[in-house]
């Protein structure tokens, strides 16, 4: 039955317009960028290395579709979340808003499985979302750049990993990204358990990321206690693997965080959605 | 009388350590001179402060008076400085004036320490300071200062092509400036201060180990296009 219903509020996300919505803007957004970094790709490289250039020079295709595609995740993991948001905060409230949650409870099945086949459906939805980036990124941007070493920038230097030791990082960075995801998804579920239109709970999923990413790059002290704690410290985790050496204790602390933090959520709209009134 | 005698002697002896610097370098620069063109395997290893690179294999084509391309697979850092503009800066020796030093011993070789500063303004060099083995008439360390590039030391190291002063070994050590780039260029917003002793360092070497020298067999100028 949970599969069955699944299956259902996976087909109802298809049938919403706003699915798409994500698609088309990650599909947009990823040809502007490549576009750009066909067209002026070599100046903002050279504002990365301009610190170094007075003494050295990088030879060889930097420009390339491994650092294309690490540009691309870069810049759009942070917007991604509103669109996994878009769909997945309207899953439970948008029924309620309809009236149409009365009629799914009227099914031989429990509340405690309507919310689980809804959660199950909201990752089929992100884990679609987060190939369809990882598809367009590195296809595209390896189909019109080739592929090369990748130039990694980190707040304090510069590491450049050989083309056969990146594929599998992008697989696993996809992989925490995903799980990062996963945790917006859960997170906007959660609200939308307690919410009575579909708004609500977008709005108030981007709200927490906004603040808690605020808390997070504030380098103030009295916030140390907390940082580590906030999923939203964890969800740039897939740049780990782009580290060298790996800091694989660190990705597995993040991994367990984000996984605690997708429990709660889950345990927390199983219980409200079993103690919501669905009868006014 | 007596220190005219003194002063006499002594403008004799700086002109004949003057030319004997000169000569010097002309036998340098004529050995340079003999190689018209040459490809090369480079195994490159970089140890900079702030960078992290394996070491990486690459082709170095050179032809007179300046063409000078590297052909990698994969990225490769290379010193801006130091591979071709010496050689181009002494072969016109109008356009400096030398002079001789003490003697000093880079890897068990008896060198000569000779200075070379440039004449006029326009150059981008602005001192050399150059060891250079008297017996063979190669360089064996140099120290370039220049307006745009810093300084730069390389210790180079002979083999089998030393009869056309071409080194084996070039170890480049150079200067990196304090490099700190904001937590929103880099969107590593996570990213906990670091410390370490290497973040701090600003010296960094390269070292180029040079085989497969083909020398003189003629390169086409479009391997310098591309």
């Amino acid at each position: 039955m949970l599969l069955k219903n699944t299956y259902n509020e996976f087909v109802k996300i298809l049938s919403k317009p706003r699915s798409y919505l994500g698609i088309g803007a990650l599909t947009l957004l990823i040809g502007i960028i490549i576009f750009a970094m066909k067209v002026d790709g070599n100046s903002i490289v050279s504002f990365v290395t301009a610190s170094f250039e007075q003494t050295l020079t990088f030879n060889g295709k930097v420009i390339n579709g491994n650092l294309i595609t690490f540009i691309i995740l870069q810049m759009l993991i942070v917007h991604i979340p509103l669109l996994v948001a878009l769909v997945t905060g309207d899953l439970i409230s948008g029924e309620a808003a309809m009236g149409t949650i009365r009629m799914l409870a009227t099914k031989p099945i429990s509340r405690t499985q309507i919310v689980l086949s809804k959660f199950i459906a909201g990752a089929l939805y992100t884990l679609f979302l987060t190939l369809w980036l990882g598809l367009m990124a590195l296809g595209l941007s390896h189909l019109i750049f080739g592929s090369g070493d990748l130039i990694v920038l980190n707040s304090d230097g510069i590491v450049i990993l050989p083309e056969n030791d990146i594929l599998w990082r992008y697989g696993a960075g996809f992989a925490v990204a995903f799980l990062s995801l996963l945790t917006v998804s859960s997170l906007s579920i959660c609200l939308s358990t307690f919410a009575e239109n579909s708004i609500g709970p977008i709005v108030a999923t981007m709200a927490i990321i906004l603040l808690f990413t605020i808390i997070g790059t504030l380098d103030v002290t009295v916030f140390d206690s907390i940082k580590p704690y906030l999923f939203t410290t964890h969800m740039a985790s897939w740049r780990s693997y782009f580290e060298d050496p790996v800091p694989f204790a660190s990705i597995k602390q993040s991994i367990i965080i984000l996984l605690v933090h997708n429990v709660i959520f889950i345990c927390v709209s199983i219980i409200g959605f079993n103690k919501k009134d669905i009868t006014s | 009388m007596k220190t005219l005698f003194i002063l006499s002697l002594s403008l004799l002896h700086f002109g004949v350590f003057c030319q004997t610097s000169t000569e010097l370098l002309n036998k340098v620069v004529s050995k340079i001179n003999t190689v018209k063109d040459y490809s090369a395997t480079a195994k490159i290893s970089a140890n900079i402060p702030m960078i992290k690179i394996l070491p990486s294999q690459a082709t170095i084509y050179f032809k007179q008076k300046n063409k000078f391309k590297v052909v990698s697979k994969g990225i490769v850092i290379l010193p801006k400085q130091g591979f071709t503009d010496l050689n181009a800066f002494l072969s016109n020796s109008s356009k400096y004036q030398s002079l001789l030093g003490d003697t000093s011993v880079i890897n068990s070789v008896k060198t000569v320490v000779i200075t070379v500063i440039p004449k006029g303004d326009g150059n981008d060099i602005v001192l050399a300071k150059l060891w250079v083995d008297y017996a063979r008439s190669v360089i064996m360390k140099s120290q370039i200062t220049s307006a745009t590039n810093g300084s730069i030391t390389t210790t180079f190291t002979y083999g089998d092509k030393v009869s056309f002063g071409l080194p084996t070994k070039m170890v480049f050590e150079i200067d990196v400036k304090k490099f700190k780039l904001p937590k929103s260029v880099a969107a590593d917003i996570n990213q906990k201060k670091s410390l370490t002793p290497a973040d701090t360092s600003k010296k960094g070497t390269i070292t180029i180990s040079l085989s497969d020298y083909a020398v003189n067999q003629g390169i086409n100028d479009s391997v310098f296009s591309k």
